[in-house]
């Protein structure tokens, strides 16, 4: 396992919305949720996990309640909407698709120019 | 896209503010004191947890920031600091607070008054059903140089079925008449109109009916409608007044509607205000047999039909004029051009104010500049006190757009604050403003300050607000970091730039307070000019009434209907008024000099071909043969009337001194013929005397040729009582009555007053403009010398130092005070020299308020630099005076 990478600009609302696509996550869950599927290879600085939280919510493509937390506390649950998903799908797609141009610009040879 | 949750999440955390911080802080809490338990578990201490969980989240606050402006809170949560901030910096300086609430309460009211006249006046429509589309109808004699001539009824006839561009055209013809059967006879302001007139505009009755087809008669229609004003006044509102009779004019007219009280008459009115509408046909008695060439009717409104514009309106008009003086042309001469004018109704009731209404607008806006330049000087002088709060905040990070936004809401705090009490002093004074204002606004009653006068006030609070905290925004928040913080710690504070930017506004303060003095040195000096206008006559012990005789419809019981009717009344009337103890002299005339009448009509010399395109016209004024001497008017050439110039001698006419020399350069007038009227059936008149030129139309008015008759010789229904005498009119009021209602009871006596008045009250509305623009002049001045005044105080104090210094190195105290004078004087002149040229393009904008002097007015463009660097220096001199007298040791010891 290397160094962490460093979040790449304009993925963290994406990785929030797919964290919470998995289940209704609070704020910490979100975080350790990312880290856990990435294998604690991103570096996300805590703090700014919740202005994206609270953009995400603002537009709509999340919902929020109070609930309760594993170890009996009070805590803010952020679920997916239906928009929400919409939105993680259309990002999902094109991001793959983006990241298929990238790799293939990279693996250009000079033999193929 | 998802407007409604973004909303909805905004909504909920502007009206949840507070619940909003609670949240983010519950969550921040729970989410550090969660990995903070999982890093215990770890094995970290507790203490050590907590630490390192702060540590990896980053800053609290920073993110909290960012939190709200992600839901769109935060720059609400800025303003609202702001204007605390604002609010109370305001509170901490109370005297700057007040100086400048009030400055700009006195200019932002003064605003509000001006502009709610104007919105009443000019800009809001009138109160009739589409009102775009009522035009007034004139009828002009323009190869003679008449406007507004009468017209007849085949002519009124042609445009409604001619013209082709009218809905319809309603006749008017106002009117005195008197009201007889109660006590008193009282003489009322009368319309006659056609049935029509109603429904033209769209009115609609408050009780009974208004006038209606079933109203046509040839001549008079018995039905009239009384105004809600007349309604209280004489019936005590007495809702069973509709069906009752009412003697007008010896005739009997049955009462059928009232109007609603906000019903006033769209057009001209003699006096005061029409309160009585009777209708009529304008085709038989009291009128002649139409005829293409009996031209009586005086006025027409009409009603364009929809889609049609103006433009098109007056070129089909123009079309259809032209053909009818083809087809009639006995009835028409060529050389009078009569052509058909219309003009939107609006236009033809306020045209006349609009000059003077748009002046005053310009004089409260220039007012309110100087002043916001003032509080803009102000705000600098306090700004440079505040370097170092700007440059801590720069260096903090504040971005400068965030600054210039801070100190603009702090300004703009302050306007708005001005705002609100200037519009709540122009509402308390409003109603006492217009009612002292001299003139006859049309449309005054109408005057109040509604919507869009508080959108008004409040834009020119706001704007105020963002134009003097713009400079001094934009100024310190240019600070350069570094050396403001040094020059903040030298204790100086105050760069060449701030100065520099200080004295630009001072200099174009006094450019507006320039062109401000200049304009009310022009409009005084009319003013002045007018008041020492030889007015021909003197006014002085002159008492004059206004008599209306009566015109029943029938001329049959007309008991004033000839000549040899009038003649022994007058003369009776004249005795009688002899006899009233104090009265030296009386007289008659028919109009009196200072009053505009509209009764000009042809002039035929006989010396001069008909047919020469002069354009001659006169105005005709009936006389009594004493009259001359009442008014002290003396005699040039031949004589005055006498007792005998009655029905059976050669018919006479008196000329003044100009139209004398205009028609006869050459030759005596005395003894040469003239006749009146476009066709004249009235033998020649013949000119027995020349008087010296009467300002008969107003002392600001050159009008046309006065031709002055006999009432022995010439009959007609005004009359106004003149007498010479040293009584007041108030004493002889009662006596006047009485010997005039002697002789006829049914005769109302009315406007018994000083000849004095009637001239001054010819004056009233340029003294009025005169007078408020020398206000605001004067407010310009005081606000300058305050301005220039500031400005020397504070340099002088930041420069105590320097001055300290010279002085203990020997300056002499003389050179001091010059230096600071010099300093004070330059920047004066220089805003003068600026103010010079812009007033000197600008005068001339307005040379239609002046009368007898030239827009550039030498006297007034040297003697305002003048009183202005006067006043400029007596403010340095203060400051001036201060730094001589400085005490070296104590400025040296305190810096």
């Amino acid at each position: 396992m290397g160094k962490p990478l460093d979040l790449l600009q304009g993925t963290l609302d994406m990785l929030i919305l797919k964290a919470v696509s998995l289940g209704p996550l609070h704020g910490y869950g979100v975080l350790l949720r990312i880290q856990q599927i990435s294998g604690e290879q991103l570096e996300i600085q805590q703090g700014s996990l919740y202005p994206a939280l609270y953009r995400l919510e603002h537009q709509g493509w999340i919902a929020s309640e109070w609930g309760e937390s594993d170890n009996k506390r009070k805590a803010k649950f952020y679920t997916l909407t239906a928009t929400g998903r919409r939105q993680l799908h259309s990002e999902t797609e094109k991001w793959n698709r983006m990241a298929s141009l990238i790799a293939a610009i990279l693996r250009t040879t000079p033999e193929q120019i | 896209m998802n407007l409604l949750a973004r909303s909805r999440s905004w909504l909920n955390s502007m009206v949840k503010g507070q619940r909003l911080e609670n949240e983010m802080e519950t969550e921040v809490r729970f989410h550090i004191e969660s990995y903070a338990a999982d890093l215990v578990r770890g094995g970290f201490s507790q203490e050590e947890a907590m630490r390192q969980a702060r540590i990896e989240f980053g800053g609290i606050e920073s993110h909290k920031d960012a939190m709200r402006a992600s839901v769109g809170v935060r720059w609400w949560g800025e303003l609202d600091s702001d204007i605390r901030f604002g609010l109370r910096l305001l509170l901490k300086n109370p005297a700057f607070t007040t100086v400048a609430i009030l400055t700009l309460a006195l200019g932002i009211g003064a605003n509000t008054v001006i502009f709610s006249v104007i919105n009443s006046v000019l800009l809001r429509s009138l109160p009739f059903r589409e009102p775009g589309r009522l035009v007034k109808v004139s009828f002009d004699d323009l190869g003679v140089g008449r406007v507004d001539t009468p017209f007849s009824v085949p002519e009124w006839e042609d445009l409604k079925s001619k013209a082709g561009v009218f809905e319809d055209v309603a006749a008017e013809w106002e009117a005195s008449v008197n009201l007889t059967g109660a006590k008193q006879p009282e003489r009322l302001e009368l319309l006659v109109v056609s049935p029509n007139y109603f429904s033209l505009l769209g009115a609609t009755p408050q009780k009974g009916r208004l006038f209606g087809p079933q109203d046509f008669a040839l001549g008079f229609a018995e039905a009239v409608v009384i105004s809600d004003g007349l309604w209280h006044r004489s019936y005590g509102a007495d809702p069973t007044v509709i069906g009752r009779s009412v003697r007008l004019d010896n005739d009997l007219y049955t009462i059928v509607g009232i109007l609603p009280p906000s019903f006033r008459n769209p057009g001209r009115t003699i006096a005061t205000d029409v309160e009585v509408w009777a209708t009529a046909g304008f085709a038989a008695d009291p009128a002649p047999k139409p005829a293409r060439n009996v031209r009586i009717v005086p006025a027409a409104i009409a009603r364009l039909k929809p889609g049609i514009t103006l433009q098109q309106a007056q070129a089909r008009l123009n079309v259809m004029s032209a053909q009818i003086r083809k087809d009639f042309a006995s009835d028409y001469p060529s050389r009078s051009q009569w052509t058909v004018r219309i003009l939107p109704l609006q236009e033809s009731l306020v045209g006349r104010v609009r000059p003077i209404l748009l002046l005053l607008m310009g004089a409260v806006i220039l007012v309110i500049l100087i002043a916001s330049v003032n509080i803009a000087n102000l705000l600098l002088a306090r700004a440079s006190g505040r370097q170092r709060e700007m440059s801590m905040r720069l260096a903090l990070g504040a971005s400068r757009f965030r600054m210039i936004r801070q100190l603009l809401t702090e300004s703009v705090v302050l306007s708005l604050i001005a705002g609100a009490v200037g519009i709540l002093t122009a509402e308390v004074v409003l109603h006492s403003v217009t009612r002292f204002v001299p003139f006859q606004i049309p449309r005054q009653s109408e005057i109040s300050i509604d919507w869009a006068v508080l959108g008004f006030a409040t834009l020119v609070s706001f704007l105020t607000g963002l134009l003097f905290g713009l400079v001094p925004a934009l100024q310190s928040s240019k600070a350069d970091v570094i050396s403001a913080l040094r020059e903040g710690a030298r204790g100086s504070g105050y760069s060449v730039k701030t100065h520099r930017m200080r004295a630009t506004l001072i200099v174009s303060e006094m450019a507006l307070t320039v062109v401000l003095m200049i304009g009310a040195g022009l409009l005084m000096r009319t003013f002045w000019r007018l008041l020492h206008e030889d007015p021909g006559f003197n006014s002085a012990n002159v008492v004059v009434s206004s008599i209306w005789l009566p015109v029943p419809n029938d001329p049959k019981v007309d008991p004033y209907l000839g000549i040899a009717h009038q003649a022994p009344f007058l003369r009776e009337l004249l005795r009688k008024a002899r006899t009233i103890p104090g009265v030296e002299l009386a007289g008659i005339a028919s109009v009196l000099p200072g009053t505009l009448a509209a009764n000009s009509t042809d002039l035929n010399i006989e010396d001069i071909p008909a047919d020469a395109t002069q354009k001659l016209s006169a105005e005709i004024i009936r006389v009594s043969p004493d009259y001359f001497k009442i008014i002290q008017t003396p005699l040039v050439g031949g004589r005055f009337f006498n007792e005998s110039d009655q029905a059976d001698a050669l018919p006479a006419a008196i000329v003044d001194e100009a139209t004398a020399r205009r028609f006869w350069p050459d030759r005596d007038a005395v003894g040469r013929r003239l006749g009146l009227g476009r066709y004249w059936t009235v033998p020649w008149l013949t000119v027995v005397g020349v008087i010296k030129d009467i300002k008969q139309d107003g002392l600001d008015i050159n009008g046309v040729p006065h031709i002055y008759t006999s009432v022995y010789q010439d009959r007609g229904r005004d009359l106004n009582l003149v007498l010479r005498t040293s009584v007041a009119p108030l004493l002889l009021e009662a006596q006047i009555r009485s010997e005039v209602q002697a002789v006829d009871p049914g005769l109302p006596v009315f406007n018994i007053r000083a000849m004095n008045d009637v001239m001054e009250s010819s004056l009233a509305q340029r003294r009025f403009s005169a007078e408020l623009v020398a206000v605001f002049a004067a407010i310009a001045v005081l606000l300058a010398s305050v301005g220039i005044y500031g400005l020397l105080a504070y340099l002088v104090k930041q420069r105590s130092q320097e001055i300290g210094v010279r002085i203990a190195l020997g300056a002499q105290r003389a050179n001091i005070l010059k230096l600071v004078l010099g300093q004070g004087g330059m920047l004066a002149a220089v805003g003068i020299c600026v103010g010079l040229i812009l007033a000197a393009v600008t005068a001339p904008m307005i040379s239609t308020l002046f009368y007898g002097i030239h827009a550039i007015d030498p006297i007034i463009f040297l003697t305002v630099p003048l009183i202005l660097l006067v006043f400029s220096l007596a403010a340095s001199y203060i400051p001036a005076r201060r730094a001589a007298d400085l005490d070296p040791i104590i400025a040296l010891r305190e810096a």
